[in-house]
């Protein structure tokens, strides 16, 4: 579609069209293609090495029975953690949307409260709960004496991966609360007046009124959720460290892969197979994302 | 948009009021809403009570509340940690990268959403593309190694310059509210394309590029992995990467810890107050987009 243009030359608009599309496809999608063309080869950390292709090998050696448990375990915590948090975030969301879209003093407060923690960024975040969970008599130790109980926190394998997904949660669930608040306002409230007449309980008011015009709010954070959740890792590098085997997700395991990390492992530095588990990851949130949002959109259709 | 926004918010505001008028004081709300503000804020004051104590009370009474505050913390781990350095170079990413990011979004987009450019239709998908790369980190750092950029903070400041997210999406939607009008009008006066871009567009655009400016710093500020494969040279790290390189060599010395999380937390938490507005209305604006 080429529309009318007013201004004298074309010239202008194309010199800075065309060097911000350079730019970002320079430092933008190079990388992102490079990935898929890097995945099959043997590609290595230390600049000057010969770089041979390798078709495949890199994904068959994914799902190989030697590095299955791996990769496994890498599967199994992303897509743990990347529902877990997404459910429990928009639950949670959902319920402090609601609270604060009444009329109590001191809304605007609060909301920026909840908000807060995306602005002190993973570090502070880490830091600050890595304080609360220390193990020798940080608060939820010493919570935990008062009933004669003691636990590892970050270093419990049964409870590593819960308690990411809880600072996950707390850290990231001030932008789902806004989305859901802006959703809430659109909501007429003439609605849920007559819903009342009909002699509507509060809980039928919300089941059936609230949630179903809140609709495209909750496509919305799920999305947002899901492909946030399947691809931060920054948190969990902070908080138990790049090598937790019980919270190594896929993204912390390019990195270990790509990077190092592991001691003197001969698997570190093989790039060529840490962009084959960026592809996979890529893959994943690629189906998780189109499957969540068939869904959600059927469900937006019927109501 | 944001202009679909207002009057939206406009009818939130006057539901409310009817309803204020009509119901009693919801104690069960307040209630809920503390729990709210002790979940959020409990954290922040437990760090900083924590940081006001000494080696020792935090050894022998590590969660009761500080008897003899130690304000010296915050200077010894503001010298032992060099965060002066840190947080310059992160303010330096920061204000480039941001810098970078809006301006090629300006750019980009207001061509693209008026169909100033051959393919419009296509460069829109592009801006969407953006959003879905696949993670990129081994050829970020292979790219920057064979540009010889590796270990630059140039190299750094163009890799999350680049990362202009819902940028050019937000602006496009933004930049139809802006009358098509005002472009004829302004090309019949003899003003030529770039000038109009920056005199024009720019300051009428502001509230969406402010938007774009702060959801990118805050991205930039928070950034870790990225700084920790493409910097090895600690002088240049960023205040994320120091704290957490702070962390590795004081683990065990919380009260330490605990006062340079504050230090960093501390010019977010000030600087957040006054960007509150734009954060939210910038959340909102990328969704709608």
């Amino acid at each position: 579609m080429t529309q009318s243009f007013p201004f004298p030359r074309r010239m202008p608009v194309r010199i800075t069209f065309g060097l911000g599309m350079l730019l970002l496809g320079i430092f933008g999608f190079v990388p992102a293609v490079g990935v898929l063309v890097a995945s099959f080869t043997d590609l290595r950390g230390i600049p000057g090495l010969p770089i041979d292709f390798v078709g495949i090998q890199n994904y068959v050696d994914f799902f190989s029975p030697a590095k299955w448990a791996d990769s496994a375990n890498a599967l199994k915590n992303t897509i743990i953690f990347a529902v877990a948090s997404t459910v429990v975030q928009i639950v949670l969301a959902l319920g402090i949307a609601v609270l604060l879209n009444r009329s109590i003093k001191g809304r605007a407060f609060y909301r920026a409260v909840v908000f807060m923690p995306t602005i002190l960024g993973v570090t502070v975040t880490g830091l600050i709960w890595s304080l609360i969970f220390n193990v020798s008599g940080g608060p939820a130790a010493s919570v935990l004496n008062l009933f004669g109980k003691h636990s590892a926190f970050f270093g419990d394998p049964k409870l590593a991966l819960a308690l990411v997904i809880l600072v996950q949660v707390w850290m990231v669930i001030g932008i789902s609360v806004i989305i859901f608040l802006s959703g809430l306002q659109a909501v007429p409230e003439e609605l849920e007046e007559a819903a009342e007449i009909d002699g509507a309980s509060s809980w039928q008011r919300f089941r059936n009124v609230t949630v179903p015009l809140l609709a495209p709010s909750i496509t919305a954070n799920v999305l947002l959720g899901i492909v946030n959740a399947l691809q931060s890792y920054q948190l969990i590098y902070v908080l138990s460290g790049p090598n937790n085997r019980s919270t190594q997700v896929l993204s912390l395991l390019v990195y270990v892969q790509g990077f190092g990390g592991a001691s003197g492992t001969t698997l570190s530095q093989s790039q060529g197979y840490a962009a084959a588990v960026s592809m996979v990851q890529f893959v994943l949130v690629a189906i998780v994302s189109l499957i969540a949002l068939a869904i959600l959109r059927r469900r937006e259709a019927k109501l | 948009m944001t202009s679909t926004a207002s009057p939206r918010l406009e009818r939130g505001a006057r539901s409310l009021t009817r309803s204020r008028s009509r119901r009693r004081i919801p104690i069960g709300a307040y209630i809920c809403a503390f729990v709210l503000l002790v979940v959020f804020l409990f954290p922040l004051l437990y760090l900083l009570n924590t940081a006001l104590k000494s080696q020792a009370e935090f050894v022998s009474n590590p969660v009761g509340i500080v008897t003899d505050p130690q304000w010296g913390n915050f200077t010894t781990a503001w010298h032992k940690g060099d965060f002066g350095a840190y947080i310059l170079n992160s303010v330096l990413y920061t204000l480039a990268g941001s810098i970078i990011g809006t301006l090629l979004t300006l750019v980009l987009a207001f061509p693209v959403a008026r169909g100033y450019i051959r393919g419009a239709k296509y460069w829109s998908v592009v801006f969407v593309l953006v959003l879905f790369l696949p993670n990129a980190l081994i050829t970020q750092f292979q790219l920057l190694l064979r540009l010889g950029l590796y270990d630059t903070q140039l190299g750094y400041i163009l890799l999350v310059g680049v990362g202009v997210g819902v940028g050019p999406l937000l602006l496009s939607g933004f930049v139809r509210s802006i009358p098509r009008e005002l472009d004829e009008a302004a090309a019949m006066d003899g003003i030529g394309y770039w000038r109009y871009l920056f005199t024009f567009i720019l300051p009428l655009a502001r509230p969406a590029l402010v938007t774009v400016f702060i959801l990118q710093a805050v991205w930039i500020w928070n950034e870790i992995i990225l700084a920790t494969v493409l910097l090895a040279d600690p002088t240049k790290f960023p205040v994320t990467v120091g704290l957490y390189a702070f962390k590795g060599t004081y683990g065990n010395q919380w009260p330490l810890l605990a006062a340079a999380t504050f230090i960093v937390a501390a010019p977010l938490i000030v600087g957040y107050v006054f960007i509150q507005r734009y954060l939210v209305n910038g959340v909102v604006g990328a969704v709608k987009g």
